[in-house]
């Protein structure tokens, strides 16, 4: 598989607010490969998210290189950068994020509209057959304050993959949902993955990070870690044995 | 502790507040202005009718007069204080050169009367308000002039009849309490008594008297007027009396005033509407905090002493500004009286007046305040403690929806959505423009309309392209002959038709008769556009200007009784019509017309396609000397001079208050509009939205928004706007106003001024979505 996101010596300091002065990212290197499902794990404060933001172009590194499909992103002008978003990236959040006054429906197409690849109609028809996949087809029409907290994270994950994006990041996807809704949000995830799409996430939640392939951690702003799932069944098969391998891991970390 | 949370909230709505100051300073700055052009208009005029000893009675006479009988009728007469018959020469407009440069014929419309400064009153003054004195060779010339032409002290006037040269040197300007307003088309000029003597005796002019009356008790103007027309005193020529004077010479600012006291008006809403939505917006912010407040046992009464600090401080600090800038504005708005009325000194009372407009908007504005914090009381503890915020009541609804829309791209979608889910967060936006169009079509479209050929239909005159208007004197019938015969013999006059206007006597219910200038002819050649009914088309009918018919109660249908040849006959009233010349008092009939009641001569001309309408005015005014020639626009022209100069300023005035305002409310509306939805601006941003998508979709909001406001003020102006017109000017004569609008400047031409001064206001504004960060997404 080729590579499909690259972050080489990419560093983040804030000038300024509550992280004034500090280096929340320290020369970070990683290489995503097309149709990977990676997790990246560590502490509160270690810098994961600041990690998701940068490589997704939602902020701009200090220093270093991010190139995504071959092409330096830092260089792009933030009009180009929305349109990367827009067309090549998906992304799903903790706490869901949706428009406030759009149907669920509306939330998913919204995108798809904006960037105008396909017809209207056909962008419904898909967004709907997407609804179907993950069980909430019959809420199209409703509001977001007429469905539960899981079923809003489906909308989500629904959104985030309508204009078929070649990778979504996921910062803590399962974070504000209980734990049923989190394995479902997983087998979920996986089966996208397993269609061929990207995933990269933020979580620390072993569970979560265990349906992933490969697990990153993180520790004061550098990827300290990795461990590789790839030899267990993917999807639902060994469970058990991916967790118990994972806090294994965890445990040799010293964590 | 007071000062240090009026500063922290100040700080924290940085535009907010400043909108809110400037709004409550621009509406006590108008009302200050207002009201103090009102004290001075009141004052000067006083000051002006007291210095001069304006008579209460005024009868124009042409033709010579018998001193004696008048003499012996007013000593009879204990109504009158006293009297005089003040001579004139009137001197005709080709026989006269105003200014260095000026050719013959350069006065225009108006009447040019050569008067000696009067003994005792009616005294014409000058710039400082004292009795004009000029010597030999030297002329006062009227301040109308000096607006109009721009003659200065030192420039010449000339006088150049056949066999009669006289050249004159401006030594000063007249205030005129009878004709200063450019509406009266008699202009009195002062010169020395010799000058005057041998103006006199030349026969370069005709002579005429204006018979003037003081009386001891001006309570009785109206028995005295009865027994006046009862008498055998001349009155060949119009009659006056002093709350004409008073109400054409106060007309003009007046107007201005009141307009400018109705835009104070409606700023004045602006700044309520503004405060309440700041009031409101605080609350919801504050939500926890006054819950807090409750649950410690802060009473409602104290909290909300705490809120209206901020606004009494505002209010006050506004109120002082706006005072204080009207102060600045006065003279530009006071202008045209200080010109033409002068400055009188003004006593406490008076002083006190622009101080107490500004105080009243204060109440007003605190009053308001007060009211809208009792929504403190409705505020319950527990429920501001358990939700932390007041919300925004209903949830959003999901129509209409985007996946059913074919047609509208997204940011458009997602601006028209949130206007229909958030309207009551926009109503106050939209009341604002709708104010902002309305407060800047209405004086547009006034303006267009007394420009237009159309305001003719206001004057009682018809339309044609040019009129002619001779004097009865002298030789006047041998000259109308001649001029009719000129026309008849004209290849390129289409059509003309003239009229003979003359003083008939009416009689009233109670038997007293009045004199009044009817005019005879042919109304059907050119019509003109009726209030009510028509022309008259019978010898047995008689149409009314809209005022004679207001003041002698008759509509259409009703007798009017006349006597004509000496016996009294009934005419049937035919039509009424606005008029604003005569002061608004005229008639027209088909009665038979005997020679020597004739007044003047109008004549209108139609000319064939294709004729030039200029080369043939100058031509005819040469030609048909000593009758007045004017094409229409000149004639209105001069009529309103500068009743159409301060219309001007009003509308320029109008103009940048409401892009002013616009633009203010707009750069306060979308700041807000984007703290508010910094959150749902992230989120839109993390999924792929530009910038350009974002700034497309909140100016969309602001210009949809406009665009309502606008067709609503168009629609409110059209409607509303010529009515406020017709109050207005029905003082003058004419009630129905209907605007004659320019449709490219009142649909093209001022609502783009406004969509660019909103478009603009917004992009600039929208400057700070820029600083609103995806990683800030957890702000919703």
């Amino acid at each position: 598989m080729g590579v499909l996101l690259e972050a080489k010596e990419l560093s983040k300091s804030y000038a300024s607010g509550p992280n004034d002065g500090q280096q929340v990212l320290k020369k970070v290197n990683l290489q995503i490969r097309k149709g990977e499902f990676i997790a990246v794990m560590g502490p509160s404060g270690s810098g994961k998210s600041t990690l998701l933001f940068n490589l997704s172009g939602m902020d701009r590194a200090s220093s270093g290189s991010v190139t995504f499909g071959g092409e330096d992103i830092c260089s792009f002008s933030e009009k180009r950068l929305s349109e990367l978003r827009l067309t090549k990236m998906g992304f799903i959040f903790q706490h869901i994020h949706l428009l406030k006054n759009l149907s669920l429906l509306d939330n998913i197409v919204l995108s798809a509209y904006l960037a105008k690849r396909s017809s209207r109609k056909s962008i419904n028809a898909r967004a709907l057959e997407y609804m179907r996949k993950s069980g909430i087809d019959e809420l199209a029409g409703k509001s977001i304050t007429q469905a539960s907290g899981g079923q809003l994270q489906r909308v989500a994950i629904c959104r985030a993959l309508i204009n078929q994006p070649e990778i979504v990041f996921g910062d803590e996807p399962t974070g504000a949902l209980n734990s049923k809704s989190a394995g479902e949000i997983m087998d979920l995830l996986a089966d996208i993955n397993e269609a061929g799409t990207t995933i990269l996430l933020v979580t620390h939640d072993v569970k979560v990070a265990a349906k992933t392939e490969r697990i990153l951690f993180m520790l004061d702003g550098s990827l300290v870690a990795e461990r590789n799932l790839g030899k267990y069944r993917k999807g639902k098969g060994d469970v058990k044995a991916r967790e118990e391998d994972l806090a294994g891991w965890l445990a040799n970390l010293g964590l | 502790m007071l000062m240090r949370m009026l500063r922290k909230d100040w700080l924290r709505n940085k535009s907010i507040s400043a909108a809110l100051l400037v709004f409550i300073s621009l509406s006590a700055l108008l009302a200050s202005s207002g009201a103090n052009m009102i004290a001075e208009l009141s004052s000067s005029l006083g000051a002006l009718f007291a210095k001069s000893g304006v008579p209460h009675y005024v009868q124009m006479h042409a033709g010579e007069v018998d001193r004696a009988a008048i003499d012996r009728w007013a000593q009879g007469n204990e109504l009158v204080r006293r009297h005089q018959a003040a001579e004139m020469i009137k001197v005709e407009d080709a026989h006269l050169v105003l200014g260095d440069g000026a050719a013959p014929g350069s006065g225009g419309i108006m009447d040019h009367y050569f008067v000696k400064q009067n003994r005792s009153f009616d005294l014409l003054l000058d710039l400082d308000s004292q009795p004009v004195q000029v010597k030999r060779g030297e002329i006062a010339v009227p301040v109308y002039y000096k607006q109009r032409d721009g003659l200065e002290i030192g420039d010449k006037i000339r006088i150049a009849a056949p066999g009669f040269a006289m050249e004159l040197r401006i030594a000063d300007f007249v205030r005129d309490a009878q004709m200063n307003p450019s509406i009266i088309h008699s202009k009195r000029f002062v010169v020395y008594d010799a000058d005057f003597a041998r103006l006199s005796g030349s026969g370069a002019g005709e002579r005429e008297y204006l018979l003037e009356f003081q009386l001891t008790d001006p309570g009785k103007l109206g028995e005295f007027r009865t027994a006046y027309e009862a008498s055998n005193l001349p009155k060949l020529g119009p009659a006056i009396d002093h709350t004409l004077f008073r109400t054409l010479n106060a007309l003009t600012d007046g107007l201005l005033a009141a307009v400018i006291l109705l835009v104070s008006f409606l700023i004045g809403t602006i700044a309520l509407l503004c405060l309440r939505f700041t009031i409101l917006a605080a609350i919801e912010e504050d939500y926890r905090e006054i819950g807090v407040m409750k649950a410690i046992g802060i009473s409602s009464k104290h909290i909300r002493k705490l809120y209206l600090a901020k606004y009494v401080l505002t209010a006050a600090v506004a109120s002082v500004i706006g005072y204080a800038a009207s102060l600045l504005l006065h003279p530009l708005f006071t202008r045209n009286i200080m010109l033409y009325i002068g400055k009188a000194p003004k006593g406490l009372v008076l002083q006190l007046v622009p101080v107490a407009a500004a105080a009243f908007t204060f109440a007003i504005v605190i009053a308001f305040c007060m009211l809208t914090l009792r929504r403190f009381d409705r505020i319950s503890a527990v429920e501001a403690l358990r939700s932390g915020a007041a919300g925004e009541g209903r949830p959003p609804g999901t129509k209409p929806a985007l996946h059913r829309n074919r047609t509208l791209s997204v940011p458009v979608f997602l601006a028209v959505k949130d206007i229909v889910g958030r309207f009551k967060m926009y109503r106050m936006l939209l009341l604002v423009f709708i104010i902002s169009s309305f407060i800047m079509l209405v004086p547009v479209n006034f303006f267009h309309t007394v420009q237009s050929p159309g305001f003719n239909n206001y004057m009682g005159i018809e339309r044609s392209d040019l009129r002619i208007d001779l004097q009865h004197a002298g030789s006047a019938g041998d000259d109308y002959r001649s001029i009719v015969a000129q026309l008849e013999n004209d290849n390129d006059v289409e059509k003309y038709a003239a009229v003979l206007v003359s003083s008939f006597k009416t009689v009233g219910d109670d038997g007293t008769l009045e004199n009044m200038t009817v005019e005879v002819g042919d109304f059907a050649a050119f019509p003109l556009e009726y209030m009510q009914g028509s022309a008259p088309s019978r010898a047995d009918e008689i149409a009314l200007s809209y005022l004679n018919g207001k003041e002698m109660e008759k509509k259409v249908g009703d007798p009017v009784r006349l006597i004509v040849d000496g016996r009294e006959i009934t005419l049937k009233v035919s039509g009424i019509y606005q008029d604003v010349t005569n002061g608004g008092r005229t008639a027209k009939a088909a009665l038979p017309v005997r020679l020597d009641t004739v007044l003047r001569y109008e004549i209108a001309v139609d000319l064939k396609p294709g004729a030039d309408v200029a080369d043939k005015r100058d031509r005819y005014a040469q030609a048909m000397h000593p009758a007045k020639v004017t094409d229409l626009a000149g004639y209105m022209a001069q009529t309103f001079g500068n009743t159409l100069e301060q219309l001007k300023l009003v509308t320029r005035v109008a103009t940048v208050v409401a892009l002013l305002v616009s633009a203010l409310i707009t750069a306060l509306f979308v700041k807000m509009a984007v703290a508010k939805d910094a959150g749902q601006i992230a989120i839109m941003k993390s999924i792929g939205f530009s910038m350009l998508h974002v700034r497309i979709q909140y100016v969309t909001k602001a210009l949809l928004v406009l665009v309502a406001g606008i067709a609503v003020g168009t629609v409110l102006s059209n409607t509303a706007g010529p009515s406020a017109a017709g109050v207005a000017m029905s003082f003058m004569g004419a009630a129905r106003i209907k605007f004659a609008i320019d449709p490219l400047q009142a649909y093209v031409l001022y609502p783009a001024l406004l969509l660019a001064a909103v478009t603009v206001t917004a992009l600039v504004s929208l400057a700070s979505i820029r600083k609103v960060k995806m990683s800030e997404m957890n702000a919703t």
